[in-house]
């Protein structure tokens, strides 16, 4: 555990100190914010579900900048040989980089509550899909760190890690579409595995055990994936 | 019982074989280099020593561990420089140094006295609260250096130390790996001849990814000497008095119709005391050249020949 809490810590700390996080956040923020504020002066309703939509797309487009940086630019500055000639494991080296991407998203979608408390204090929303809702934007983010992990351990190189990682993300999320030209069953099969239409149930209020198994089957096969890619060859 | 044991180490990437049936055992405080041009092995022999990278075949034990089988325990008994020095930019040494030793398990005090210890020993403290990102080249390796002394190693690694290096801190360097060597063994890389003969109490030569030799080294240089025929029956005695003990002079073939002595002496320094000895002999001396160390002349001979099994 010494060693595990040891590289949690360096990597928030990491993350935490680097402007990229900081610009991720800000972005997030004041979108989610403006379009927060625009919905309910409009239309005047008490719900979070167009944020949770938001934030979905959001987290799709910005998660890769989180992670092209974690294991790709160990490698290219030769850092990941100092840890992996220590004692560390791999598997404590991918856990504590998710765990600190994921503090940080949890901070940063944790911030867009605000929201929910204006709804409280001045409205009365339906409390069941704000959860939901947050519970599935928090799954969706775990599941893309854990694959943006995976790619980000393939390679030293940053952007590549950032514009493959988009690139997988936005198929995997719009791979539902691919359905509508593919007969029966296959078709189904591609939409389990869409993202976005395992997100819709969570943001909608309607959580189901088969979307939070998906995600987190997807958690743990990124994460296995990143350990593999590190694993000494 | 050796600290480093290779048998039969090969590794390939694809087709290409970067390291070919390598054995060589390392004793107890004993420093080996390894020695070779670029792409002759040494640091992919090293990134499976430390455990990097595993070999294709072959078996590596640190300290009685096989480094693939017991990795963990392997490593743990190793520190390791790479090549260039890396560290963390965004952190301060004082934190780097904690950090490390914690992922090799040293906690609370224990951590703290390493720490120190190993600030003390490299010279750190004026630095300790520097960011690493803004230290110079020499004090950055100087950093690297101390994390993989924290958790006092049996076998210390390092992959090109004194590259980027200026003189000064080259020689500091050395002098800081030398004093080291009363602790631990210590595998070092280089492809400069005089560092390895000077760092090193074995040489192991690479070429192309196979092993050639492993040598010791003797801090030696050799000294050749011209002179007249006239005075040559005189230069002999001349020569074993203005020679310090033990060194050996060997008679080489005239050339230009001057006698010639090949004087091979265990200092490198001592090329300037034996110019000033024989000038007060006064003995006039036509040529006196250096002509280079053992290790070259080793390096040259074993590299110009077939790599053997």
């Amino acid at each position: 555990m010494t060693i595990l809490r040891a590289l949690t810590i360096k990597e928030i700390r990491a993350l935490f100190v680097s402007p990229i996080a900081y610009a991720v956040v800000a972005v997030f923020l004041v979108l989610n914010g403006y379009s927060f504020v625009m919905t309910l002066v409009m239309a005047k309703q008490a719900t979070l579900v167009h944020i949770f939509f938001q934030s979905a797309m959001l987290l799709v487009l910005l998660v890769p900048l989180i992670t092209m940086r974690q294991l790709a630019e160990e490698r290219r500055g030769g850092t990941l040989e100092l840890l992996m000639s220590s004692p560390a494991p791999e598997i404590d080296i991918v856990l504590a980089k998710f765990a600190a991407a994921m503090v940080l998203l949890a901070a940063m979608i944790g911030l867009t509550f605000s929201y929910a408390v204006v709804l409280g204090l001045f409205g009365k929303p339906d409390w069941g899909p704000v959860y939901s809702g947050y519970l599935g934007v928090l799954l969706l983010a775990g599941a893309l760190v854990a694959i943006g992990l995976a790619i980000s351990a393939l390679t030293s190189n940053q952007i590549v890690a950032a514009v493959v990682s988009l690139g997988v993300f936005g198929f995997l999320w719009s791979i539902d579409s691919l359905a509508a030209l593919l007969p029966a069953p296959i078709d189904n099969w591609f939409i389990g595995l869409s993202l976005m239409a395992r997100f819709t149930p969570f943001a909608l209020g309607a959580m189901y055990t088969s979307d939070a198994g998906f995600f987190v089957c997807v958690i743990l096969l990124g994460l296995f994936l990143a350990v593999r890619a590190l694993v000494r060859r | 019982m050796m600290v480093v044991s290779l048998e039969g180490l090969s590794k390939s990437y694809g087709s290409r074989l970067a390291v070919d049936d390598v054995s060589f055992d390392v004793g107890q405080r004993e420093v080996m280099g390894l020695l070779g041009p670029n792409g002759s092995g040494k640091t992919t022999i090293l990134r499976i020593l430390t455990g990097c990278l595993s070999p294709s075949a072959g078996t590596v034990r640190v300290a009685g561990f096989d480094v693939v089988q017991e990795g963990r325990a392997a490593r743990r008994r190793i520190g390791y420089v790479p090549e260039d020095a890396p560290l963390y930019p965004q952190m301060r040494v004082n934190e780097f140094l904690a950090f490390m030793g914690r992922l090799r398990g040293l906690d609370g005090k224990k951590l703290q006295q390493s720490v120190g210890l190993a600030r003390e020993r490299l010279g750190l403290n004026d630095v300790a609260e520097t960011i690493v990102g803004r230290l110079s080249r020499g004090y950055r390796q100087r950093v690297c250096l101390a994390q993989a002394l924290l958790h006092e190693p049996d076998l210390l690694v390092l992959d090109e130390p004194t590259n980027g290096l200026d003189p000064r801190q080259i020689i500091e360097f050395r002098d800081l790996v030398r004093g080291l060597a009363d602790q631990c063994s210590i595998v070092v890389t280089s492809h400069i001849l005089t560092e390895i003969a000077r760092l090193a109490d074995r040489v192991a030569i690479l070429l192309g990814g196979r092993l050639l030799a492993v040598r010791p080294v003797k801090a030696s240089t050799s000294v050749r000497v011209r002179v007249p025929m006239d005075i040559a029956p005189a230069i002999v005695s001349a020569l074993r008095t203005a020679t310090e003990a033990g060194a050996e002079i060997v008679e080489e073939p005239q050339t230009d119709g001057l006698a010639c002595w090949r004087v091979r002496m265990a200092e490198p320094e001592g090329l300037s005391q034996l110019v000033a000895r024989l000038g007060a002999a006064g003995i006039g001396v036509v040529e006196l050249s250096e002509t280079g160390t053992d290790l070259e002349e080793t390096f040259l001979a074993v590299t110009s020949r077939k790599a053997v099994h």
